[in-house]
C-alpha cells in the first residue's frame, strides 16, 4: 500500500543529524516516562511484600514506614501455622486440581480437535459448529445449575467439583483445531504410507508439530484454573478450599491485621508469579495466537 | 494436495465395528468421546437445566418442583417485587463500571503499546512489569488494593499526606469508591490488552512510517493516518473482550469496597450469587443469570463474529 505523500527526495546530511538528535532525546524521554509508569505498577507489589515483613504494630504506624524498619518473618510463621488457614493444604489442593484439570483439558481437547481437523466422518462440521456456538453462551448461565448438580452428585467439598465441570469447555478444541488444520497434509501422507494409523499420526506427526499451541493452551488453562475464584468459593470450603478461595476467607479472619493478611496475599501470589517467569514466552505468544492477528 | 509417489496406497485392513483400525467408521467418534461427554454433561446439560430451574420453583431437597413459567423473570421487571430494586441497582452499577473502565483500559493499553513497540532500553523488562499483575488471582488483586486505599494507613493516603493533602476516605465515599476499583482493574488487566496491541503494531509495515518521515509527517499525523486506521480491527477486538470482562465485575468490589458504601458498588454477579447462595433462591438467581446473559450476548455475538472471520481466514 503506497501512501499518497511518498516522495523520493534524498535526505540532506544536516537533516539526518537533526533527526538523529531528536530521536535520541525522544527515546530518553520515552525511557523516563516508562520508568515512572513501571514504578507505579511495581509499587503495589513492593508494598505487599514490605507490609508482610513488618511487625503487626508497624503496619499502621504514623508516620508511615516506607520500608520495614525491623523486618520479621513472624507474619509468615503465623499464616503457615494458623489452624484457621491451612495454607499448605490449600496450596496442595490448588496444585493438584489445577494440574489434573489442565492435563485433562489439553488431552481431551487435543483428541477432539484432531478428529475435527484431520479425520473424515459424518457430522464433523455440525459437531464443530455446535461446540463452537456454546462459546457464545456466557459462562455465568451455568453457575447456578452446575452448583445444583454438584449438590445432587455429592461433589461439594470434593476435588471432583474442581476438576470436571469446566473441562468440557470449547475454547481448547477451537484453538487447537485452528492450529492442527494448518499442518500440511503431505507430512501426514508420508506417515500413512509407512503404515501409521490415525493414533500414530496424532502422536508422531501432529503433537510434535503443535508444541507451541499445546504449550500455550497448557499455560492458559493452568493459570485460569489456578486463579479461578467464584466457583471454588462456593463448591469447596475449609480444608478442601483452593489457595485463592482460602485467601478470601482469610480476609474475613485477618481483616485488620495487615501484616498477616499481606503475608497470606504474598504466599497466594507467589506460585502465579513463578509460573509466569517460566511461561512468559508462551503467555505472550498465546495472546497473539488466540487474539486477532492482523 | 497431490501425492508424489506412484506406488498405490495400501488399503487399510478391513475389520468389524469392534476392530480399532482406521477402516472402522466409528474411530473418529472415539477421539471425540472424552471431550464430547464432558461437554454434554457439564456445559450443555447445565444450560438446559438452568432453563428448567428458572421456570420452576426449584428446591433441591423438595420432592416436587412446581412449574411457575416465567414468574421469576416477571419479578425482575416488577417494581413491587423484593428483587427489583437491588437487581436494577446492581445492573446500573455494573453498567457504570463498564462505561468508566473500558475507555480507560483500551486507551491506556494502546498508550503503553505505542511506548513499547519501538526499541527502547529495558523493553523486555517494561513489558514484563506491565503484564505481570495480570497473572495474579482477583482475590490477591482485591485484598492488596483494599489495603493500598485504606482510609487511614493505606499507601495512597500516606502519599497524599506526604504531599501535604488531607487523607481521602476513598472506600467509604459514594462515587469515590470507584477510584480504587478502577485503579485495581487497570493495574490487573491492562497488560493483556497491551500485548494484543503490541502484536498488532509489529504487523504494521515500517515502510509506511519511513515514507511518512520522508514527507515530514509529524508523529501525530503518523498515528492518525497510519497507526490508528490499521489498528481498528484490533481496537474492536480489545474493546469487545474488555466490555465482556468488565461486565464480570465481582471480586474488585467484593474485596475492595464490599459493595459499599450504601451498596453503590454492588455488582450484578455479587447480587445474583447472594440470591442463590445466601438466600437459597436458586430459581430467582437462575432467571437473573439468563437476563444478564441476554445483555452480554450482544457483545459475545460481536466477538463471535470476529472469531468466525478468523476461522474463515484460516481455511
Amino acid at each position: 500500500m503506497a501512501a499518497p505523500w511518498v516522495s523520493a527526495a534524498p535526505r540532506t546530511r544536516a537533516a539526518t543529524r537533526t533527526r538523529r538528535r531528536a530521536h535520541l532525546t525522544s527515546s530518553t524521554l520515552r525511557f523516563v516516562l516508562l520508568l515512572l509508569q513501571a514504578i507505579i505498577f511495581l509499587a503495589p507489589v513492593y508494598w505487599m511484600i514490605a507490609t508482610s515483613l513488618k511487625p503487626e504494630g508497624d503496619t499502621v504506624a504514623q508516620p508511615i514506614q516506607w520500608y520495614p524498619h525491623s523486618p520479621t518473618l513472624e507474619n509468615y510463621a503465623r499464616v503457615l501455622t494458623s489452624p484457621d488457614s491451612p495454607v499448605v493444604r490449600w496450596t496442595l489442593n490448588s496444585a493438584f486440581t489445577s494440574l489434573a484439570f489442565t492435563f485433562g483439558t489439553v488431552l481431551t481437547c487435543s483428541l477432539a480437535a484432531y478428529a475435527i481437523a484431520r479425520l473424515k466422518f459424518r457430522g464433523r462440521e455440525a459437531w464443530f459448529w455446535f461446540i463452537l456456538s456454546s462459546m457464545m453462551v456466557p459462562g455465568l448461565t451455568t453457575l447456578i445449575p452446575s452448583f445444583i448438580m454438584m449438590l445432587k452428585l455429592g461433589w461439594i467439598d470434593t476435588y471432583h467439583a474442581l476438576i470436571w465441570p469446566s473441562m468440557g469447555g470449547a475454547f481448547g478444541v477451537f484453538m487447537l483445531r485452528q492450529f492442527f488444520t494448518g499442518i500440511p497434509f503431505e507430512l501426514e501422507e508420508a506417515a500413512r504410507l509407512d503404515g501409521a494409523n490415525s493414533l500414530q499420526v496424532f502422536r508422531h506427526v501432529i503433537v510434535p508439530l503443535s508444541k507451541p499451541a499445546l504449550a500455550t493452551l497448557t499455560v492458559f488453562t493452568f493459570l485460569g484454573a489456578w486463579n479461578s475464584v467464584i466457583w471454588p468459593l462456593y463448591v469447596v470450603h475449609g480444608d478442601m478450599a483452593t489457595l485463592p478461595a482460602g485467601l478470601a476467607s482469610f480476609q474475613g479472619i485477618y481483616a485488620t491485621t495487615y501484616g498477616t493478611l499481606m503475608a497470606g496475599t504474598t504466599l497466594t501470589a507467589l506460585p502465579a508469579l513463578v509460573a509466569y517467569l517460566f511461561a512468559q514466552r508462551y503467555l505472550e505468544e498465546g495472546l497473539t495466537l488466540t487474539g486477532l492477528k492482523e | 494436495m497431490s501425492l508424489s509417489l506412484n506406488r498405490p496406497r495400501e488399503r487399510p485392513r478391513r475389520g468389524g465395528l469392534l476392530a480399532l483400525n482406521d477402516a472402522n467408521p466409528l474411530v473418529p467418534y472415539l477421539y471425540l468421546l472424552p471431550h464430547g461427554a464432558l461437554f454434554l454433561a457439564f456445559i450443555v446439560f447445565p444450560i438446559l437445566f438452568g432453563v428448567y430451574v428458572s421456570t420452576h420453583h426449584y428446591d433441591p431437597v423438595a420432592t416436587t418442583q412446581p412449574f411457575v413459567g416465567l414468574e421469576y423473570y416477571r419479578q425482575l421487571f416488577d417494581r413491587q417485587s423484593p428483587q427489583f430494586d437491588l437487581f436494577w441497582l446492581a445492573m446500573r452499577n455494573t453498567a457504570l463500571f463498564v462505561v468508566l473502565s473500558v475507555p480507560l483500559l483500551v486507551a491506556y493499553s494502546l498508550a503503553l503499546a505505542l511506548q513499547l513497540y519501538r526499541p527502547v532500553r529495558g523493553r523486555a523488562f517494561f513489558r514484563a512489569v506491565f503484564f505481570l499483575p495480570g497473572v495474579l488471582s482477583w482475590t490477591v488483586v482485591g485484598v492488596l488494593w483494599r489495603w493500598l486505599f485504606d482510609n487511614q494507613s493505606g499507601l495512597v493516603n500516606a502519599v497524599l499526606t506526604g504531599l501535604g493533602q488531607d487523607t481521602i476516605p476513598f472506600l467509604t465515599t459514594e462515587g469515590l469508591a470507584w477510584v480504587p476499583i478502577l485503579a485495581a482493574t487497570v493495574w490487573a488487566s491492562v497488560g493483556f490488552n497491551m500485548t494484543v496491541y503490541l502484536a498488532a503494531l509489529s504487523g504494521i509495515s515500517q515502510s509506511l512510517y519511513e515514507a511518512a518521515d520522508l514527507d515530514g509527517a509529524t508523529s501525530w499525523a503518523k498515528f492518525r493516518y497510519i497507526t490508528w486506521p490499521l489498528l481498528s480491527p484490533t481496537t474492536l477486538f480489545v474493546t469487545v473482550t474488555t466490555v465482556l470482562a468488565a461486565f464480570g465485575l465481582f471480586f474488585q468490589s467484593v474485596f475492595i469496597t464490599n459493595a459499599g458504601p450504601n451498596r453503590s458498588t454492588l455488582s450484578v454477579i455479587q447480587y445474583l450469587v447472594s440470591e442463590a447462595f445466601t438466600n437459597v433462591q436458586y430459581s430467582s438467581a437462575a432467571a437473573m443469570s439468563f437476563v444478564f446473559a441476554g445483555v452480554l450476548l450482544v457483545f459475545t455475538a460481536v466477538q463471535f463474529r470476529l472469531m468466525i472471520r478468523d476461522i474463515g481466514g484460516r481455511r
